[in-house]
């Protein structure tokens, strides 16, 4: 059994953690309500979409949008690291990389999925296909280095550093595909790929609402560990620190 | 010549009107189904946030077992003193 007290020394978030259920219950509702109304309310789309594989795109587009939500918060969290060091700022952007991984493992398996119906190959080094692996990338290198060099000062800088650089190339994904051109459509904004459904358009916005959730569920998650083990990390040092002074006769 | 010709596509259309319509790739197949693809994709993308939380929640159970020990060395140094 935990001592109680000790315990009360790590509640990172505490108040704010007792409407953590209520999210998650507002997430699985409104996930709930949107995976009924892909494969229930929005219609097929037309053949040269990819016909029924276009139902990966209610998942595929919100899940780039929380990777560009999630490494937005890398980046603000990173920048704001390297203005003054705080565990709680490190925590937020490390755990806004390791989302924006997620996110970016989620749109660059269901993309390719849907482009094999879409344009008959898995995968073609289109402008915005590439940027994007590289931005996600980018984030996997950030999570890597967190993982394998350890806690320091000097660590937790470069990749604050890393997730700022890793942001830079955010934009220069999203307007690729006006610049360059390519296979990628710009379903959104330019009134083309689709979507002529009010339905269509509704489960997408419903889309966007949920994977907002999620990804403020993840990131809650996950920056609350990664404090809880700095937090951690540094009480133990202080207890290692007390130990020799009791051994002293 | 733009990217989007060099990789076969038609020559007139330039980049923005490219950006509106899904082109497909010239010489590529379509012979998946498009229901086992919708499930592969909906399989991968589930697969990945359930691997995602079971990894948070095995590194929380892994700093609960880390704060119970803290929490015994304490113990044991207040029972010293």
């Amino acid at each position: 059994m935990v001592n109680p007290e000790l315990m009360l020394r790590f509640r990172p978030v505490s108040r704010l953690s007792r409407y953590f259920p209520l999210l998650l219950g507002v997430t699985f509702m409104v996930f709930t309500v949107l995976i009924c109304m892909i494969f229930l309310v929005a219609p097929q789309a037309q053949a040269t979409a990819g016909g029924l594989a276009q139902k990966i795109f209610y998942f595929h587009v919100p899940a780039a949008y929380a990777m560009y939500l999630s490494g937005t918060v890398c980046f603000l969290a990173s920048a704001a690291y390297l203005a003054g060091a705080t565990d709680t700022r490190n925590a937020i952007a490390k755990a806004g990389a390791e989302c924006a991984v997620v996110f970016g493992f989620m749109m660059l398996t269901s993309g390719p999925l849907w482009a094999k119906k879409a344009w008959g190959v898995y995968w073609t080094w289109d402008p915005r296909l590439t940027t994007t692996m590289l931005s996600v990338m980018v984030y996997v290198a950030v999570v890597v280095l967190r993982a394998f060099t350890g806690d320091g000062e000097a660590e937790r800088k470069f990749a604050a550093a890393l997730g700022v650089l890793g942001t830079v190339n955010l934009p220069i994904i999203h307007y690729s595909v006006l610049k360059w051109g390519g296979n990628h459509p710009t379903v959104i904004g330019r009134g083309g790929g689709g979507l002529s459904h009010p339905a269509m358009r509704q489960t997408l916005a419903l889309g966007f609402v949920a994977m907002t959730l999620l990804a403020i569920v993840l990131l809650w998650m996950r920056a609350r560990v990664a404090l809880l083990a700095s937090q951690l990390a540094r009480a133990e040092e202080e207890a290692l620190a007390l130990e020799p002074e009791e051994n002293t006769p | 010549m733009t990217w989007a010709e060099q990789q076969g596509a038609p020559a007139s259309k330039n980049p923005e009107d490219r950006s509106t319509e899904f082109v497909a790739v010239q010489g590529g197949g379509e012979s998946t189904s498009a229901e086992s693809l919708l499930v592969a994709a909906y399989l991968v993308m589930w697969a990945a946030l359930l691997a995602f939380v079971f990894f948070t929640w095995r590194k929380q159970g892994a700093l609960e077992k880390r704060i119970e020990k803290l929490d015994d060395v304490l113990r044991k140094s207040v029972g010293k003193t």
